[in-house]
Formats: C-alpha cells, sequence, structure tokens
C-alpha cells in the first residue's frame, strides 16, 4: 500500500508582508518563573530573534528546557526579558507593565493556549463562561454579542454549541476540551495566537483533527499561529516555517520544507533522523550524527563554545566561539552554525579541519 | 515440543479481563513472544493494552481481575503459570524473569535514595549479592545502559537526573537479573525525540545482546514500525489484527490498521490534508454485537454487527478479525483464467 | 447545591443534618414550645424523677428539666454562633488577600495570626468574661476574635493553592484584575474549606459557652444553659445520679453531629473523593475512567 497523501495548495502568505510579531535578540535570564508559573520550566532564552507574518503557522521545536516555551511566555508578559525587544504589529510590547499591560491582554489580540487542558480550564465553569470569560474581562461587547460570539466561537472549533455550552470540563473528553481551550483563545478574534504543545497529549487521530482544526483558523480568522512542539509530527502537514531552539538559543530558521527535508545544523539532523515513521527510514539515522560514546568532551563545554558543539560531531576549532544565527546564501533561511550546510560532506571523515 | 514451543517465552491464550461491575475490558487476547522477539503492541486509549500489559504482570488494579484465559511464562520444566498465581510466585517472577518500565519514569522511584542504592537494593534482595559485590555490578549496569559517568550516577538522586537518564535507571533495574521477558509500557512516549530513538536503541541493544524479548506496548505506530518484529494491533478490547511488523504495515489488512496507517507520521514536511478516523473508539466494557470497530469503518456491512468475528488467519503467522478477511480466506485463491 | 445533595447522599451527614435542624429548631423555638416555664419553681416537686407532668424530672429547686434544656438551647448555642461568625468575618477576607499582599503585609499578618493561635480559648474567655463583668457578648467576641486564625490559615492555603492554578493564570493572561480572579475563581472553592472549619469551629466555641457557663461566669442565672445545668446538676449527683446525662448527651449530640457533617462536606468537595469505607456505593462507569485501559 504506496502512502499517498493529498497535497494541500500553499497557504497565502506573502512574504514580502510586515511581520506581525518581531522579537530581536530577546534574552531571558535563569529566573525563578513568576508566581511559580506552570508554563515552562523558567529555562533562559539567549538573543532569540523571531518572525511571524500575518496568517502564517510558525512551529518552535526544541527539547525540554531549550527555551522554546520562555519565548512565549515572554512575549504575553509572563516574565521580564533582560534584553532585546519584542514588537507587536509595530507596538513595543516587550516594556508593557502594570496597567497597560492589563489593557493589552484585554485587547485579545495575542491569546495563548495551554497545553494541559484539564488543568487551564475552570473545573467549575461551564462551556459557556469560560469561552465568554475574556469577553467578560474585556467588557467591550453587549451580552448578545457576547452571547453570539461564543456560539460562533465553538462552531468554529467544531463543537455543537447546543450540546456543548452547559457542560464542564470533567464531562468532556480531551479532544474536545482542547478545542473548548481553543474556542476561549479566539472568542476574542485574535491576530496571534501561541499553542503550548496543543496536540502532544492526544492520539494520533485527534491530533491531527485539532491540527487540522488550526490550519483552518488561520484561513478563517486571518490568524498567525506559532505552535511550540517537542516533537516534529506535531507541525506534520501544517506549518509554514519552523525554528530549531537548543539549549536557550534559535539554532536554525526557515521554512519548514528546506530546513528539515534538507537540515543545515547539525542538531536539527539529529532531530529528523530520530523521528520515527512508518515509511521506511531514507537518509541519515542518528547513530551516523553522535559523537562516539564515552569520549571526552569537556573542551567543548567552555560557557562561549557553541552550545551544541559538546554534542556535535562536526565541532572543530572553530566552535569554541558560539556561532550567530546568520542567513544562510540564496535561502530564505538561517542557522548558527560554522559549517552550515556543508557538515554533510564530512559524513564519513573523522575530523574536520 | 515444536520447535516454536522450544523458543516461547510468553504465551497469552484466550485472556479476558473485566474491570467493576462485570464489564468486560479485553476479550480473546492470544497471543506469543519468542525468546529475543521484539512485539509491539498498539492501540489507542481504551483499546485495552495497557490492561492487558498489568494482567501480564499481575497488576491489575483492585477494580480488575483476569476472568478466563491463560497466561504461561517461560516453557518446559521452567514454564510457570501466572494467570491465578499467588504472591510468592509473583515475587519469584517479577523482577527476575520479568521486567518492566513504564511511563514515568520519576514516579517510579524513591526519591529519597540515591538510584544506585536503589539498583544495588534490586540485586541484594533478589540477587543475594554483597553490598560491594551490588555496588560493583550496578555500575557495571549503569555503563551497559549508555549513562555517562555510571560511577558518578550511582550516588545522584532521581530528581537530579534527567528523564532520559531516569528511564535508563529504571531499565538497568528492570534488566538487572536477566529477564527473559521485559514489557515496555508507553516508556518513551513521554521523553523528547532524540533521546526516544536512544532509548529505543538501547532496547534493541539489549535484545540482541542478552536474548531478551521485549513487548512494547504504545499508541505511536511509527515506533512500533521501527523497533518491533512483530505487531499486534488492538482496538476496544480485542485483538484485531497481527503479524510480522512489515508485512502488516505494508498490507494491512484490517480497516482499523488500514486507517491507523493513514494518520501516521510518514516524516514528510509538505503541506498535505491530515487524515483523521471520525468517531470514537467504544468505552470500556461497551457491549457490542460483533465487530467493535463497524461504527467507524468505512466499509461496515450488516454482517458486521450481526454477531462476533472470529480472528481468521491469513498465514502462519498473520491474523486479521474482519468479516470481508474472513469472507477472502474463504474464497479459492486461485481464479483460473480461461 | 450540588454539594449539599452530595453530602446528603452519606448516612451518618444525614444523621447530623437531621439532629442539628432539631436543635436549630429548638434554639429558636424552644422557650415558646417548652411544657412549662423554665424559670418556675415548682417547690413541691423537687429534684423529682421523670414523671407523666415533668418528663425528664425536676431540678433542686424544682424547675422543669425538659423546659430549661429546650429554652437554654438557644444561650448555649447563639454564643457559639456568634463566635464563630466573628471568627469567619475576621479570618476569610484576610486570609484570601494575603495570598495576593506583597511579602511584608504577608508577614504582619501570619505574625498577628501566631500571636493570637498561642492565647487558650477556654483560659482568655474565662478572663474577658471575669474582667468585663459577667458579659457572654464580650466573651464570644473574644472567642471570635481568638477563632479568627485558624480561618485565616485555611482560607490562606487554599486561595495560594488556587493562585499557582493554570486557570487562574489563564485569566490572568486574559487581562483579569484581581478582584475578578477572587470572585469568578477563587471564592466558590474556598467555601467548602470555610465549611468545614465553620463546623469544627462551632463545636470548640459551643464547648466554651458550656465551660464558662458551668464555672458561673457569662450567663446571669436563674438563665438556662446546658453548661450552668451540668454544673448544678453536680452538686446533687447523690439525689438525682442521672441528672447529668440529659444536658450532657444534647452536648454531645451537637458537637458530634457538627463534627460528622464537616467531615462529610470534607470528604465530599476534597480533591480526591475518599469512598466512604461504610455504606456501599455502586461504581459509576465515570468513576472507571481512571482505570488505565
Amino acid at each position: 500500500m504506496t502512502l499517498t497523501h493529498p497535497q494541500v495548495a500553499a497557504a497565502p502568505v506573502s512574504p514580502a508582508a510586515e511581520p506581525l510579531l518581531s522579537v530581536t535578540g530577546l534574552t531571558v535570564s535563569y529566573a525563578p518563573p513568576k508566581k511559580a508559573a506552570s508554563l515552562g520550566t523558567g529555562a533562559a532564552l539567549t538573543e532569540a530573534s523571531l518572525q511571524v507574518r500575518p496568517g502564517e503557522i510558525v512551529g518552535i521545536v526544541g527539547e525540554t528546557g531549550s527555551g522554546k516555551t520562555t519565548l512565549a511566555r515572554a512575549t504575553v508578559g509572563l516574565v521580564r526579558p533582560v534584553a532585546g525587544t519584542i514588537e507587536f504589529a509595530g507596538q513595543d510590547i516587550g516594556g508593557l507593565r502594570g496597567r497597560a499591560l492589563r489593557e493589552f491582554r484585554r485587547s485579545g489580540q495575542v491569546q495563548l493556549v495551554f497545553q494541559d487542558p484539564l488543568r487551564s480550564l475552570d473545573p467549575d465553569l461551564t462551556v459557556a463562561d469560560l469561552v465568554r470569560e475574556p469577553l467578560d474581562i474585556a467588557g467591550t461587547l453587549s451580552r448578545e454579542e457576547k452571547a453570539q460570539r461564543v456560539r460562533e466561537s465553538l462552531e468554529l472549533v467544531g463543537l455543537d454549541p447546543a450540546s456543548t455550552l452547559g457542560r464542564r470540563p470533567r464531562q468532556l473528553s480531551g479532544g474536545q476540551r482542547q478545542r473548548v481551550s481553543l474556542a476561549r483563545s479566539i472568542s476574542t478574534r485574535p491576530r496571534l495566537l501561541f499553542c503550548d504543545e496543543p496536540v502532544s497529549a492526544l492520539d494520533v487521530s485527534n491530533r491531527n483533527l485539532v491540527l487540522t482544526l488550526l490550519d483552518r483558523l488561520r484561513t478563517e480568522l486571518d490568524l498567525a499561529v506559532v505552535i511550540i512542539a517537542h516533537d516534529l509530527s506535531s507541525l506534520a502537514g501544517i506549518a509554514d516555517r519552523v525554528a530549531v531552539f537548543y539549549r536557550s538559543r534559535v539554532v536554525e530558521e526557515g521554512p519548514i520544507r528546506a530546513v528539515l527535508q534538507d537540515p543545515a545544523h547539525p542538531y536539527t539532523a539529529l532531530l529528523t533522523a530520530s523521528a520515527p515513521s512508518v515509511a521506511p527510514h531514507h537518509g541519515l539515522r542518528p547513530v551516523d550524527l553522535r559523537v562516539a560514546a564515552g569520549e571526552d568532551r569537556g573542551a567543548w563545554t567552555t560557557p562561549a563554545a557553541c552550545v551544541f558543539a559538546a554534542r556535535c560531531r562536526f565541532a572543530h576549532d572553530a566552535c569554541l566561539e558560539q556561532p550567530t544565527l546568520a542567513p544562510l546564501e540564496n535561502h530564505d533561511r538561517s542557522a548558527a552554525c560554522h559549517v552550515a550546510g556543508e557538515w554533510t560532506t564530512h559524513l564519513d571523515s573523522q575530523e574536520i579541519a | 515440543m515444536s520447535l516454536r514451543e522450544h523458543e516461547r517465552t510468553l504465551e497469552v491464550s484466550a485472556l479476558q479481563v473485566s474491570v467493576g461491575d462485570h464489564l468486560v475490558a479485553v476479550q480473546d487476547v492470544s497471543f506469543e513472544i519468542r525468546a529475543g522477539e521484539s512485539v509491539g503492541l498498539v492501540g489507542e486509549s481504551g483499546s485495552g493494552k495497557t490492561l492487558t500489559c498489568r494482567a501480564v504482570l499481575g497488576l491489575l488494579p483492585a477494580s480488575g481481575h483476569v476472568d478466563a484465559g491463560r497466561i504461561v511464562l517461560g516453557r518446559g520444566a521452567d514454564e510457570v503459570d501466572l494467570t491465578a498465581a499467588r504472591r510468592t510466585t509473583w515475587d519469584e517472577v517479577r523482577g527476575v524473569r520479568l521486567g518492566a518500565v513504564f511511563q514515568d519514569p520519576a514516579s517510579y522511584l524513591n526519591p529519597a535514595i540515591t538510584v544506585g542504592h536503589q539498583l544495588s537494593e534490586q540485586l541484594r534482595v533478589k540477587r543475594g549479592l554483597g553490598r560491594s559485590e551490588a555496588h560493583a555490578r550496578s555500575v557495571e549496569l549503569f555503563t551497559e545502559v549508555g549513562l555517562h559517568d555510571p560511577e558518578g550516577v550511582y550516588h545522584q538522586y532521581p530528581h537530579q537526573l534527567s528523564g532520559g537518564m531516569l528511564q535508563r535507571v529504571l531499565i538497568a533495574i528492570a534488566v538487572s537479573c536477566e529477564p527473559e521477558l521485559l514489557i515496555a509500557d508507553e516508556a518513551t512516549t513521554a521523553l523528547d525525540v532524540v533521546i526516544q530513538a536512544e532509548i529505543l536503541e538501547l532496547l534493541r541493544r539489549l535484545r540482541d545482546d542478552h536474548r531478551l524479548s521485549l513487548l512494547l506496548v504504545t499508541h505511536d505506530l511509527a515506533v512500533v514500525a521501527e523497533s518491533c518484529d512483530r505487531i499486534l494491533v488492538m482496538y476496544g478490547g480485542e485483538i484485531v489484527e497481527s503479524g510480522p511488523t512489515a508485512d502488516v504495515l505494508g498490507d494491512p489488512q484490517h480497516p482499523y490498521t488500514q486507517a491507523l496507517m493513514k494518520v501516521a507520521t510518514i516524516g514528510t514536511w509538505e503541506r498535505r490534508a491530515l487524515e483523521v478516523i471520525p468517531g470514537q473508539p467504544p468505552a470500556a466494557g461497551e457491549r457490542m454485537p460483533g465487530c467493535r470497530f463497524a461504527p467507524r469503518c468505512a466499509y461496515a456491512t450488516e454482517r458486521c454487527t450481526a454477531g462476533p468475528v472470529p480472528l481468521t488467519s491469513l498465514d502462519e503467522d498473520r491474523a486479521a478479525r474482519c468479516v470481508l478477511v474472513e469472507d477472502a480466506v474463504a474464497r479459492p485463491l486461485v481464479e483460473v483464467s480461461a | 447545591m450540588t454539594t449539599l445533595r452530595a453530602v446528603l447522599r452519606i448516612p451518618s451527614a444525614r444523621v447530623a443534618v437531621v439532629v442539628l435542624l432539631g436543635i436549630a429548631f429548638l434554639a429558636l423555638f424552644g422557650e415558646r414550645l417548652a411544657p412549662h416555664d423554665p424559670l418556675t419553681q415548682y417547690t413541691d416537686a423537687v429534684l423529682q424523677g421523670p414523671s407523666s407532668e415533668h418528663l425528664l424530672g425536676t431540678d433542686y429547686v424544682g424547675r422543669d428539666v425538659l423546659s430549661r434544656l429546650m429554652a437554654g438551647t438557644r444561650l448555649s448555642v447563639l454564643g457559639a454562633v456568634e463566635a464563630v461568625l466573628i471568627g469567619a468575618v475576621l479570618g476569610v477576607p484576610t486570609g484570601l488577600a494575603s495570598a495576593w499582599m506583597g511579602p511584608r503585609l504577608e508577614w504582619l499578618a501570619e505574625r498577628v495570626s501566631d500571636t493570637l493561635v498561642i492565647l487558650p480559648f477556654t483560659v482568655f474567655a474565662i478572663a474577658v468574661a471575669g474582667t468585663l463583668g459577667n458579659g457572654l457578648q464580650q466573651a464570644m467576641v473574644a472567642i471570635g476574635i481568638l477563632m479568627s486564625p485558624l480561618f485565616f490559615r485555611v482560607t490562606r492555603a487554599v486561595a495560594l493553592g488556587l493562585r499557582r492554578s493554570q486557570y487562574v493564570e489563564a485569566a490572568e493572561l486574559m487581562g483579569a484584575g484581581q478582584w475578578w480572579t477572587l470572585r469568578k475563581h477563587i471564592w466558590a472553592k474556598v467555601l467548602p474549606n470555610v465549611a468545614v472549619t465553620s463546623a469544627h469551629a462551632t463545636g470548640a466555641a459551643l464547648l466554651v459557652v458550656a465551660s464558662l457557663s458551668f464555672l458561673g461566669l457569662g450567663v446571669t442565672p436563674p438563665a438556662p444553659t446546658w453548661g450552668g445545668m451540668l454544673s448544678a446538676d453536680l452538686g446533687y449527683l447523690a439525689q438525682q445520679s442521672w441528672a447529668p446525662v440529659f444536658p450532657a448527651v444534647l452536648m454531645m449530640a451537637t458537637v458530634g453531629s457538627l463534627n460528622l457533617l464537616a467531615d462529610a462536606i470534607r470528604d465530599v468537595t476534597g480533591d480526591v473523593p475518599a469512598t466512604r469505607r461504610s455504606g456501599r456505593r455502586r461504581r459509576s462507569r465515570k468513576e472507571l475512567a481512571h482505570v488505565p485501559a
């Protein structure tokens, strides 16, 4: 049985469009999360830059502690960056505090969907209350308008308002809960949506359902979506671009197909080689990319060295200095590697000059 | 004794497990694991796969019990019936002939004792080793499971180690007494993809080095595709298809397996329409006439829900529980063209 | 409320509620429904046993025991309720607020609470009642103040835990102010704990009132109180050895029921509702949802 999947037309994102979200040189120090928040581990972020254009789906991929959730937390104001800027639609939101921050949050232009809907939905409230809450807090719509918006939001995520409005989270299935969480975040008609591991707790069929839903919301609401994931299958089929995080840095970034099929950074190659697949595996295996076991990598663990050098087979003298994220020639891509793209030629040899 | 019986590590026959008020959650489950073989048990949550593996380990929840069937470990003189085993039998089998690792490694380790000490404890209790012997053997085991600086790790507490390292520790504990079978219940589900690949590679290596049989229980078809010799697909408490992995995934006979293949991860990144399996799996113990996948099946007919569907053998190694397969097998295979 | 219904499903709670309703009824209407005037002394029927005329007998000055018990309910119970109300009004809002206050105010609130907690209820009440004259009111206000740390700590603990929950963080990200979060997400979840604490506290306060009146403080005789009756009965044990049983039973019943009710509320509203060991409950399909499949 061959595996053919119907191709879908590319999303209508013009590359020349002004970025909706522009994060530049963002650095967050390793501080304990404010109010012991449950989002992320408080991992540091170092000189991270990312751009999201309107209507684009961007995937942020990395291990636990790579800083991928920190970026989202900083954008919504849960952590204060030490350096760098965060611009949303031309407005600097990185410096917002207190009342200004609350006003911005109430405007509902940037929303965040948490990883675990069981924990992020108040168990004592009904679906109606939950989805309506951001509108209640903003207080700009009338009661009828709010009810209408709630119904629309539920329909947009594929839930039947009549049967779900009165239920409580515990009475719904995992997939339904995740959709209620989504409905709540789109009720303010945001322009940018952060989704923290939206599908990692779901089985494959539900996973595809939610991903398809996100894709549809992107087109119907002209919404830009940032999907934070620790595995690549969470981005399959719908992401336009991907940014790969490793130990607080962005190590590679670009159009998803180019980056994952032809990785410029050895860590990205390790990720794609490690990801299991039902189709026969062509290309590199993780063992091709790993450092020999038992080898002493102490020389590469100095703070100034490249964050990946200690695990990188292709580390050489230049790697004692952390490379910056630099655009690759002729591509809409960047990578932070001294041998970006070239390491493929050194797969057979043991040493690199 | 046939050759196959000679190699048999685990045999489960017609297992039926119920929970609570007579809700049959696992029904007519039969399979066999041979020495050195890796078998993947695949199913969604609610398919009965975890209960099956808990039954084999004797770790069913208080509300669950084995209604019918047999579970036999080993062969010949070493054979032991685990179906209604007593506590003393379990003490001799678990950790010694049967090892297990589960999903959240941190919750299976005592947070107040160093990991090395926990492994030594296992060796001292089950193998009777002395203190320094156990220490040395523990460090050896830590090296074997790929832990960097095993002597240092010996003195670490669980909270000081990452998820991947903890899972390696648990694997070390599970294989410390050279068991015949290792059961991994969603052992890599919570781990990052790079670590997952490393752990699966480790399990493969252990299999080769120690002729260890492996039962990998997971909901991820892709993991089974890469790591298992044979596959068992479970749905609604029953086995719906079984056979060598490459054969089953290359040419799935059961509509559910076909649907799983359509939605599975294929490792390409173009924009494409993502498939879903419409509907929801049946609740545990829900009584349904006939095939339990029928409500969601694209090929369902009246015959499917008329009565219970038996598992049809396709050849020596493959089987599928489907009315259409039954038909195909019954029809003469050779169509003579004029 | 669903909680109330869930509580009433527990047999011991049902009994407790019935008893407490009875006590409440007596507190309100006991005086009027009493067969005799509690203060009337039937001097020719002193220290008599139960009879058709006096169902529970008479005391040392010939007053009808049953009437005194019924009438005495109000004074005995009211003081306790007053104390608990004061304790709750002082403790609950401050407990909630302390979960949001800056570290310095938090520290101050905790130290105040620590200080109050040191003082023992009964001794302090005696001191107040003794110095300010036989005022039950003053004593109970004092008890109320002393009880407030109990409510403060319970409420604070719950509020702190809830404040860290993800749905509160989600509300914060929606731009919610503290008032909104409190009202919408925290208040209703704090109430069960407050209810449990109140039940326990009422029982304790009741015993304090009884102790005070036992010692002759707080209420001026000849007003009937359970504690006062107990005290008087002890003086005449030789003649009526069974007499102390009646007021004691009433006190036990009330305090016991309050504790049973508190247990029931706690069991029903806890994070993982405990399965009752006594009484069989049919396991529903939903409860088996946690069973791994």
